[in-house]
């Protein structure tokens, strides 16, 4: 691995490199030999070199042509490395005019989980950021982060200088990457819709329109959109937006608020047409010491004039996040091209990804039907509140209610319940170098993939659509993705300059001047993925009417209780435990001890699962399932593994595992009906019926 | 745990009085032991006699609400068990799809696996004459079925009759002739042959043999031969198949079959897939000597031109042995048969490791690999084949179906694939009666390799689903029909012992007991069989680890696999550890737990369903148009046509029928329609509330 090898070979280059890197690469200046042959081959970087469209702030470092390998064809094309990340581009590629990224060979530096260089026979050299490559190889492979793999050949053709140099290149950009980057994402001022005309735009949930238009949509009468936060001085990593009850007021809000973790307070997720609500809050601020009136707002907005409440504790029976972190990082090294078969089943178990997976569908499973069959308005709590509850309150959508279950309607749970309430996003994903990486964003797709899995015919959008989400977490064009909290999105895309002055002394270069461009969201799909792959987002087995005549349920009236609550649930291993009131603080118990936060009573029943019972009040009775409910399995053969996510980077996995009936008998169904209307409108019956070609799951009949 | 719901669920419920008797009176008479004038409706099968019964039995069904008991009777036939209660099927959740012969909580005798009784609550297996009698009667079927039945509740003399009858008349050693299959057959002698002419190949003339022939374009190089015909040479062999064209007569009949080429089938390009019976161990060496000198002559022959150069591949020691896959099977069905759902949540957290321990997943993958490895040779290095076994009719059997399951498009359809069962398994000698061990005489030699086989197709299936005619269920029903004995195909050990039984049935002969000749057996020796395992298996590794054959194999494999798959020609199946997987259409299906209500694989069905009916009603259409003929109505062929959901355990959901209750996550919701419960549990709410 360490230099001391380097010489053996004697196969030591030089390369020259842009010059800021230049300190950087003192120690890899031995004789040259081939300076003239790679000033040759450099002058082209700028004419040879494909035409690369740039991000904002981008250049390109290094290129060499080299030929896509491990699929067949093999495809010929040029590899090329920038500062922000490393891309293969086909030959000829024509890519549209405005699509600068391509969805398929380009991986974001932060992305690249391992890089890989090899030379004939000798056994392949990981390159590390700052390790010193040391021979001239004859293939580079990148793992990426997200299980891509893209392995380039160099040929014979005296390429391997070349080679050398982009490798090199890409370790050099990598040791920069990792110093805390941020992107500043791209701002085109041409619009650029989601997923095509007919989709309406994602609302990004940035304006108090966008909010009261969502509340309408949920019907939450009960509920208004409160601007305490609009200045983000009530929390950062709240969003400026939320919904409180209607009968709160905003200065009630801000005293409440004060008393939950980071500012976190109790706000609507999800109102269910039945009349629960679902809420999500942060943890009880330990040290607080609220006064009467304070713990009545608590109370107030935590109970949301209902007269049952259950309250979860998220994390309970769900992985830590340095759980879910080491599943994935097991995961990863498991799905590895060359990790062995042989004892792989145990191998998947050992990592217990599929376990953690089991374990929020479960909860969340356990939850929906709380508020939905059983209508109880249900108050998820973790202490972050950025994290699990995230997770459970999107997967509770989606279970619950129908019109989730578009694309449209999940791009607004993930925009609403992951973007906007502040999920740490460059954080977990390790974007930041900090230690509290965990994918718990991923863990969640992972869910989705399950239920996508079990109920075919459930989901608009389909498996390829969750790839496309989980391969965007990293890619750097949109800040999406890329930044912790709401307020550095706002900082970043200009529409809170005019705070900037108050609350970011530092600002970044925020586009100045009256024209703010819109900015590009991770939802513009058109950006990365062409109209063939946006078609495939859609599921062909989707079959969104059978449970319409039935759903939305009728509203039960809600009769506002002024008075406190009738029954205080905590749910909590599978069991609900009565409690005395919402919040801990009173009857002098000013400050929380983890152990005994709530007065409950701890049920002793033994740990079998089948023994489990939830101790439901019987005021609450007996109800029937809602028509709309899914409920996954989730028994062990029932979790699968996310193949066609996880497994990309193993040859075999990635061909010949699509079976094109459905989409084939679409396109047959389409032409036919097509064929039918030529025909009644009086043209002439000559047209030949079947000309469909199997090997083209979505034609552009569609 | 187990009783704790039983009492107070069904305990009041009755049976209905309503009956109407479908026993019509010519089998009153046959049923000489019966009083037929009973409560509920047995139907019995021609030739089926009622043995023995009890009433006020309750089954056990464990349901979200957790257990309760449906009462009625457990009666004992000689064709089945069969519980009669009083099940409230007559509302629409009638399911669409049943079995005709078995109902739903009818077991055949030869379905059952194994019986265990609990006594104060500890689960023990039964068998042989019992002193005490169970309060519980739990059955393992091998469909992977469960059953309790409390007994709680019964007269103790019907106890007695009852579980002693079912001992017996599941576990005792059965003779050949008392099989239902004849009782049956006798029964219902004259027996049109109704619905669609018949299009499996049988294989039992010589006309079939040479269809074949000519089909595979074997018919230069190999020729039928009708040496065997009344199975003068050889019991084990059918009395047609066929051998190279060289073969003289005499060296067919030189060792009663053993030691002879036996074509299977001929690939494309002209090799040909062969198996040959082994010689059993000689001791002495004279005799070595002939077979050698015999072997050697018959090596000459099939490797002069016009035939392609051969490779052997030796299955009874550097394979799979038999005992690994009973072993292997025996733990991989335990993890379905579940007893009660706490046990079931119990071995779900090690689901994978358990999975992966009881190796069965292994056993297809290896099974899957041998075969691409000789399509490799057939294919590729265009040599013939030549499989050998000790017996030629287990693992052969597996290989060579396989092969041809992969190479050949017409394998793939019901009728192909019926009639390659016909050829290989049931000609092929395959030891059903007793692998299957339909006659409880010898528990080491039931092994279940036509299972295996099945799921090894499974596994093809589920991977290419559009390259075959048929579904996973098929498969599943078929392999159901392994233990239904009205259905002569899976009840025999060759084509010799069931054309002599069945003659001599016909002419009313007593049967003496006519078990095949005592084969080299299998298990005869274990010390020695562990013995030559493990060096089997480590000649396997060797072998896998030499270079040469591996690797060809690999690039094979890998060429294959990186081409776009034609449905209509070669198939291969992905071998790699991910992609084996448990067939879960069969054995999941009775457990309550794994249904999914609107999801599974049945909800992309339905849709394709419907996008065909679409296509095909359009396709009319046009067609009228085309032709401007008068349109004949439209029939939809609306199979799945429901306004329910469907749940993912389709056709085989069973079980959860109930309708007024929800469906709720059975790990943790209480039964809530007990008034009882519900006193008890205001109480605690209210004693909750006071602390």
């Amino acid at each position: 691995m360490e230099p001391g090898r380097c010489g053996g070979g004697g196969r030591g280059r030089s390369f020259n490199i842009p010059p800021q890197k230049e300190p950087n690469m003192g120690l890899l200046r031995p004789k040259s030999m081939q300076v003239s042959g790679m000033e040759e081959s450099r002058s082209p970087q700028t004419s040879g070199c494909p035409a690369l469209r740039c991000l904002p702030g981008e250049q390109v470092l290094a290129w060499a042509p080299g030929v896509r390998r491990g699929l067949e064809p093999e495809l010929p094309g040029t590899l090329i490395c920038t500062n922000q990340r490393v891309l293969f581009r086909p030959q000829g590629w024509q890519g549209r005019q405005d699509s600068i990224l391509s969805s398929d060979y380009d991986f974001a530096l932060s992305n690249i989980g391992r890089l890989e260089a090899v030379s004939g026979l000798g056994r392949p050299q990981i390159l590390r950021p700052g390790s010193l490559l040391k021979f001239m190889p004859d293939e580079i492979l990148i793992h990426g982060r997200d299980f891509r793999l893209l392995r380039v050949g160099f040929g014979e053709g005296g390429l391997e200088p070349l080679a050398f140099r982009v490798a090199m290149a890409i370790i050099q950009a990598r040791a920069q990457n990792g110093q805390a980057q941020q992107y500043d994402g791209m701002t085109l001022s041409k619009a650029c819709c989601g997923l095509g005309p007919s989709e309406p735009p994602v609302p990004l949930l940035e304006t108090p329109e966008d909010w009261e238009a969502e509340r309408k949509k949920h019907g939450a009468r009960g509920w208004r959109v409160s601007t305490v936060n609009e200045r983000f001085d009530v929390s950062t990593s709240l969003s400026r937006y939320f919904w409180v009850p209607r009968q709160t007021l905003d200065s009630e809000v801000r005293k409440a608020f004060g008393h939950f973790h980071q500012g976190r307070g109790p706000r609507l997720c999800w109102h269910h047409p039945g009349g629960s609500d679902l809420l999500r809050s942060g943890g009880f601020y330990e040290a607080s010491d609220p006064n009467r009136e304070d713990i009545r707002a608590v109370e107030l907005l935590l109970q949301a004039g209902h007269s049952d409440i259950v309250l979860v504790d998220t994390v309970d029976e769900l992985p830590s996040l340095a759980d879910i972190q080491l599943a994935h990082l097991r995961l990863r090294a498991l799905c590895l091209p060359d990790a062995a078969d042989e004892k792989w089943l145990s191998a998947l178990e050992g990592t217990r990804w599929l376990d953690h997976v089991r374990s929020c569908l479960r909860k969340a499973s356990d939850i929906s039907v709380l508020v939905t069959s059983r209508v109880r308005s249900v108050v998820l709590q973790e202490q972050g509140d950025r994290d699990l509850n995230g997770l459970l309150s999107s997967l509770v959508q989606l279970l619950s209610a129908p019109g989730a279950r578009t694309l449209y309607g999940l791009q607004t749970i993930v925009q609403r319940e992951w973007v906007a309430a502040g999920h740490p996003f460059l954080t977990r994903l390790g974007g930041s170098g900090g230690s509290e990486e965990a994918p718990v964003f991923l863990l969640f797709l992972d869910c989705l993939w399950q239920l996508v899995h079990q109920f075919p015919a459930e989901f608009e959008f389909s498996e390829f659509f969750l790839l496309a989400l989980h391969d965007s977490v990293r890619v750097p064009d949109t800040p999406t993705f890329l930044r912790d909290t709401p307020w550095e999105r706002a900082k970043q895309s200009g529409q809170f300059s005019s705070y900037t002055k108050v609350y970011t002394p530092g600002s970044p270069q925020s586009p100045v001047g009256d024209l703010v461009p819109r900015p590009l969201t991770v939802w513009d799909w058109g950006l990365r993925y062409s109209h063939q792959q946006i078609l495939q987002f859609y599921n062909p087995c989707y079959e969104p009417h059978h449970c319409s005549d039935s759903y939305p349920p009728k509203e039960q009236p809600t009769p506002v209780t002024p008075g406190p609550p009738r029954s205080i649930f905590l749910f909590s291993r599978g069991t609900l435990t009565p409690l005395n009131q919402l919040c801990p603080w009173r009857d002098g118990f000013s400050s929380l001890t983890s152990s005994s936060r709530w007065h409950l009573r701890h049920n002793t029943s033994s740990d079998s699962l089948a023994d489990q019972e939830w101790g439901l009040p019987p005021h609450w009775g007996p109800s029937p399932l809602p028509p709309g409910l899914l409920l996954p399995g989730f028994l062990g053969p029932q979790i699968r593994l996310w193949r066609r996510c996880y497994l990309r980077g193993r040859p075999e996995v990635q061909t010949g595992l699509s079976a094109p009936t459905v989409s084939g008998l679409l396109d047959e169904l389409a032409q036919l009906q097509e064929l039918l209307r030529t025909w009644s409108s009086g043209a002439l019956p000559g047209v030949q019926t079947k000309t469909k070609d199997p090997d083209t799951p979505l034609s552009p009949s569609r | 745990m187990l009783g704790k719901g039983v009492g107070g669920g069904g305990g009041s419920k009755t049976p209905k009085p309503s009956f109407v008797s479908y026993v019509r009176p010519e089998e009153i008479h046959t049923n000489e032991n019966e009083v037929t004038e009973k409560e509920v409706n047995l139907h019995l099968l021609p030739g089926e006699q009622l043995l023995c019964e009890a009433s006020t039995v309750l089954k056990c069904i464990q349901d979200d609400s957790g257990q309760h008991g449906i009462c009625g009777k457990l009666v004992c036939t000689d064709f089945k068990i069969a519980f009669l209660g009083d099940e409230s099927t007559l509302d629409d959740n009638e399911p669409q799809f049943k079995n005709k012969v078995i109902g739903e909580n009818d077991i055949t005798l030869h379905c059952v696996d194994q019986i265990y009784g609990v006594f104060d609550e500890k689960k023990k297996p039964l068998f042989g004459q019992l002193k005490k009698y169970p309060e519980k009667l739990i059955i393992h079927c091998k469909d992977l079925r469960v059953f309790h039945f409390c007994l709680r509740y019964t007269k103790e003399e019907e106890v007695k009759r009852i579980v002693s009858g079912i001992i017996h008349h599941t576990q005792a050693p059965k003779l050949l002739k008392r099989l239902f299959l004849f009782s049956y057959a006798s029964a219902k002698q004259n027996n049109p042959a109704t619905g669609p002419p018949h299009q499996t190949v049988m294989f039992d003339t010589i006309k079939d043999w040479r269809w074949e022939l000519e089909r595979t374009k074997g018919n230069i190089k190999y020729k039928a031969v009708s040496a065997n015909e009344g199975y003068k040479v050889c019991e084990k062999l059918p009395a047609y198949f066929v051998v190279p064209v060289s073969l003289s007569e005499e060296d067919i009949s030189c060792f009663q079959g053993r030691g002879i080429p036996i074509w299977c089938w001929s690939c494309h390009n002209g090799c040909a897939l062969l198996k040959m019976s082994a010689f059993p161990k000689e001791q002495d060496d004279s005799n070595l000597q002939i077979q050698k000198a015999f072997l050697d002559g018959i090596y000459k022959t099939i490797h002069k031109p016009p035939y392609e150069n051969l490779k052997t591949e030796e299955l009874s020691n550097t394979f799979i042995s038999l005992q690994e896959i009973q072993t292997s099977y025996s733990k991989f069905k335990q993890l379905f048969l579940i007893d009660n759902s706490s046990e079931f949540w119990d071995t779900d957290v090690k689901w994978f490791s358990l999975l992966e321990s009881s190796n069965w997943l292994d056993i297809i993958r290896r099974c899957l690999k041998k075969a691409i490895e000789v399509i490799e040779c057939l294919e590729v290095q265009n040599t013939n084949v030549l499989l050998i076994e000790e017996n030629a009719s287990d693992l052969c059997c597996i290989i060579s179906s396989l092969v041809q399951v992969m190479m050949d498009p017409y394998c793939r359809t019901r009728f192909g694939f019926q009639s390659l069962i016909q050829k290989e398994w049931i000609m092929g000698g395959h030891c059903f009666l007793d692998r299957c061990n339909h006659l409880r005489q010898n528990d080491k030699e039931e092994v279940p390799v036509f299972l295996l086989f099945l799921d090894c197709v499974w596994q093809l299936v589920q991977q290419h689903p559009p390259a075959f005619e048929f579904t996973e269920t098929y498969l599943t029903v078929l392999s159901d029909s392994l233990y239904i004995p009205i259905f002569s195909t899976f009840f025999f050990n060759s084509p010799y012992q069931k054309d002599t039984n069945v003659h001599q049935r016909q002419l009313s002969l007593p049967l003496t007991q006519t078990k095949s000749s005592p084969k080299r057996g299998f298990f005869r020796e274990e010390t020695d069989h562990l013995i030559k395992n493990l060096l089997g298996k480590r000649i396997s590794k060797l072998i896998n680890s030499s270079d040469e054959p591996h690797d060809s194999f690999r690039e094979f494999y890998d060429s294959w696999h990186s081409k776009t798959v034609d449905y209509h020609g070669l198939l291969l199946p992905h071998i790699e550890g991910p992609e084996i997987k448990v067939w879960a259409q069969r054995c999941l299906r009775w457990i309550p737990e794994a249904q999914i209500l609107g999801g599974g694989p049945v909800a992309t069905m339905n849709k394709v369903l419907e996008m065909m009916e679409e296509v095909q009603s359009l396709q009319k259409k046009i067609d009228e148009k085309h032709n401007s003929l008068m349109a004949p109505p439209l029939d939809a062929l609306s199979l799945l046509r429901k306004p329910a959901r469907l749940s993912s355990l389709f056709p085989f959901a069973l079980l959860q029928r109930h309708s007024s209750k929800p469906v709720l996550p059975t790990n943790s919701w209480k039964a809530l329609g007990d008034e009882e419960d519900l006193a008890k549990q205001e109480d605690e709410f209210v004693d909750l509330g006071d602390v």
